[in-house]
């Protein structure tokens, strides 16, 4: 979900305060197909990262659009609202009650001795991998991916050589919602949601990337690793309630010593 | 000419009143048709789903005793309520207290939060209007009032309560345990607390192991391990408690975090005789069976519920099942229920809908006929509370809430420990 994120910012340098929302409509989506049409969410992620392309769109289109070039503070406003309103329409849709998506996956888990594993965590994570791996694929090895990182890199020069910036804006607001799309899917079944779980999962997402490094995939992987570890040994060495401040201690380190960030590149 | 207007209207009011109290004394003619009861709870908001079962609840109340021909006392006067709603905000519920009492509320009920309690007690003090707390735990609400009576500040204590205080929870809870440990002839020696560390989980966790230490009881408390509300993941947490080799696992959950918490119980096997919670929401909602499934079997709560061996309690059920789209009639729908219910008592009792003759009668209160599990009838202390108003030991079996204890109480007999998967 850090990698959608990354990748929106990286591309327009606008910030998607409406991430974590995006993120809750995954869920919601996996939800509907899983009670509806009896589909496992780990099959069920393709639809979901689909149904978010097309919203990433619209929201691209119609709103985001306008604001590119706009103050970041103006951009801000924006994509608040988008997720105020996502947020409403989910709780108007669905009720406030928390949800989780049932997976005979989610619920199994591997006994190696004493260790165990969950096997739902590790397909999650396994197709995690693999959708990073593919979106660098395609960022690096096909056309479309080549003008995305022309416009992140240089807008002006990728509309002289040609390039048509604002469908590449489009393709990446919608790969970047897609992605998140995606991932919410994959944690429902581990993660009950309800309406209102969008915002710290907005703010998870924010810390991960900051600490990776804004608009870097491999910084954004590898952040939301570092995070996740530094979490799990905070709770077992210190109180399990402290874990939320390991990690965002890790934050303040981070902007003190390396404000880019681990991977970011430095501001010109 | 509005004023001929008025009077006019005035004048076929009073003429329909009239017929409609043919045969009663002169005086009652000159009161208003209806007593006023402003209702708040928090119908929407984070705590709209409970908020709505107190309103319906209050409601179903409401229209019972109406059909049966109204307060007696008072010339069948019938009830009309007035909504309103905090949205679990206590400067909303101030507000909504005001608003309500200017409409000519001449009593309030509510309003689950203890938070928007609080907000409102000064409204209520301040304006004369007696309170029912039909739903809020928290002690504070009434003893502050009750101490600044005592000591001469303010004259008459407007605000009573009928439901379960916070700390009689953690002592309830603690006296649970015992019994049934002792009824199940086990004696399990290490309990884990887990707890979501938000205001409610903590005040809770709090009563709870204050109570265990003034009760030293033969089991010891080994941990005490809190979780940041709401949480993403709680496989530390699980992996903590089952380092300690418990033998009992005491959560207080809220709805997103048993969610967590009960499934990671399962997959790290932790081994125990069971889950025994010393009250909190999550384990025992409808969502949350239909969510949580198997993982919810065999969990005792302690909780204040519906007395279902009661034949009223059954059908009021019944009839709130049809309501409310399949819901189970519970501890929220069940205590605004009760509330409406001895407000009639009161009145039939203060014979008169002036604020402090109802005060009175108020004091004088010993009604039995309630819904939910208790201790005795509704009678108030020097504070204002219910002492006989208590949660009881339910347990999920069938993937359905059961009373288990008190004895008195039990619809069937609870089973401890839980059979090993």
């Amino acid at each position: 979900m850090a990698v959608g994120l990354t990748l929106i910012f990286g591309v327009m340098r606008v910030i998607n305060f409406a991430h974590g929302d995006m993120m809750v409509w995954g869920m919601y989506i996996a939800l509907l197909l899983s009670r509806r049409a009896g589909l496992d969410p780990y099959v069920g992620f393709v639809i979901s990262a689909v149904a978010l392309f097309a919203l990433g769109l619209a929201v691209q289109r119609g709103l985001v659009q306008r604001i590119v070039d706009a103050p970041h503070e103006m951009q801000i406003l924006l994509m608040l609202g988008v997720a105020l309103v996502l947020e409403n329409a989910a709780l108007m849709a669905f009720g406030p009650e928390p949800e989780r998506v049932r997976s005979p996956l989610a619920a199994s888990t591997i006994w190696l001795g004493p260790v165990f594993v969950d096997v739902g965590r590790l397909v999650t994570f396994g197709v995690a991998v693999l959708l990073t791996l593919l979106l660098w694929l395609f960022l690096f090895r096909t056309d479309l991916g080549r003008a995305i990182r022309a416009a992140a890199d240089n807008p002006y020069g990728a509309l002289v050589i040609g390039t048509d910036v604002r469908r590449v804006y489009a393709t990446a607001f919608g790969i970047g919602a897609a992605c998140v799309g995606a991932a919410g899917a994959l944690v429902s079944p581990l993660l009950p949601f309800q309406p209102a779980t969008g915002l710290s999962l907005s703010i998870t997402s924010f810390n991960i990337v900051i600490i990776g490094g804004m608009g870097s995939l491999l910084g954004a992987f590898i952040g939301g690793l570092l995070v996740s570890v530094a979490e799990s040994l905070g709770a077992v060495f210190l109180a399990p309630s402290l874990k939320e401040l390991v990690s965002f201690s890790l934050l303040i380190l981070i902007l003190l010593f390396r404000p880019a960030g681990l991977f970011g590149k430095r501001a010109p | 000419m509005a004023s001929t207007r008025v009077t006019r209207r005035t004048l076929l009011k009073t003429a329909a009143a009239g017929a409609a109290v043919v045969g009663f004394p002169l005086p009652l003619r000159a009161q208003a048709k209806t007593f006023k009861i402003g209702v708040i709870h928090p119908v929407t908001g984070p705590l709209a789903e409970p908020g709505q079962a107190c309103r319906v609840g209050a409601q179903m109340a409401a229209e019972a005793i109406n059909a049966a021909g109204g307060i007696k006392a008072l010339g069948g006067m019938k009830l009309e309520l007035l909504l309103g709603d905090t949205q679990t905000k206590g400067d909303v519920a101030r507000a909504e207290a005001e608003r309500l009492i200017n409409a000519g509320a001449q009593m309030l009920q509510g309003p689950f939060n203890s938070g928007d309690a609080a907000a409102m007690v000064p409204v209520v003090q301040q304006r004369r209007v007696p309170f029912l707390i039909d739903i809020a735990a928290a002690d504070p609400i009434t003893a502050n009032v009750a101490k600044s009576v005592r000591e001469g500040q303010q004259k008459l204590q407007f605000v009573y309560r009928n439901f379960p205080t916070g700390s009689s929870f953690g002592r309830k809870a603690v006296q649970y345990f015992g019994e049934i440990f002792k009824e199940a002839g086990v004696s399990p020696k290490r309990i884990v607390v887990m707890h979501a560390n938000d205001l409610f989980g903590q005040l809770q966790a709090r009563g709870f192991v204050a109570a265990h230490k003034a009760a030293k009881p033969a089991w010891d408390i080994v941990e005490v391990i809190p979780w940041p509300e709401p949480p993403s993941d709680l496989s530390t947490e699980v992996s903590r408690a089952k380092a300690l080799k418990p033998d009992i696992i005491a959560p207080i959950t809220r709805p997103a975090s048993a969610q967590l918490l009960l499934p990671e119980l399962r997959k790290q096997r932790v081994e125990i005789m069971g889950i025994v919670g010393p009250g909190s929401p999550g384990l025992y909602e409808a969502g949350q069976l239909a969510a949580l499934k198997e993982d919810l079997e065999y969990v005792l709560t302690s909780v204040p519920w519906p007395d279902f061996k009661n034949p009223k309690t059954r059908a009021v059920a019944e009839e709130y099942r049809k309501r409310s789209g399949g819901k189970t009639f519970d501890t929220n729908s069940g205590y605004s229920y009760d509330a409406m219910m001895l407000i009639a008592d009161i009145l039939e009792r203060a014979r008169s809908t002036d604020a402090e003759a109802i005060v009175a009668a108020m004091k004088k209160t010993d009604w039995q006929g309630q819904l939910m599990v208790s201790a005795g009838p509704v009678r108030f202390n020097e504070l204002g509370d219910n002492p006989n108003a208590i949660p009881a030991m339910i347990q999920i079996l069938g993937l359905r809430p059961t009373v288990v204890w008190p004895k008195e109480s039990a619809e069937r007999k609870f089973v401890f420990p839980r059979p090993k998967a």
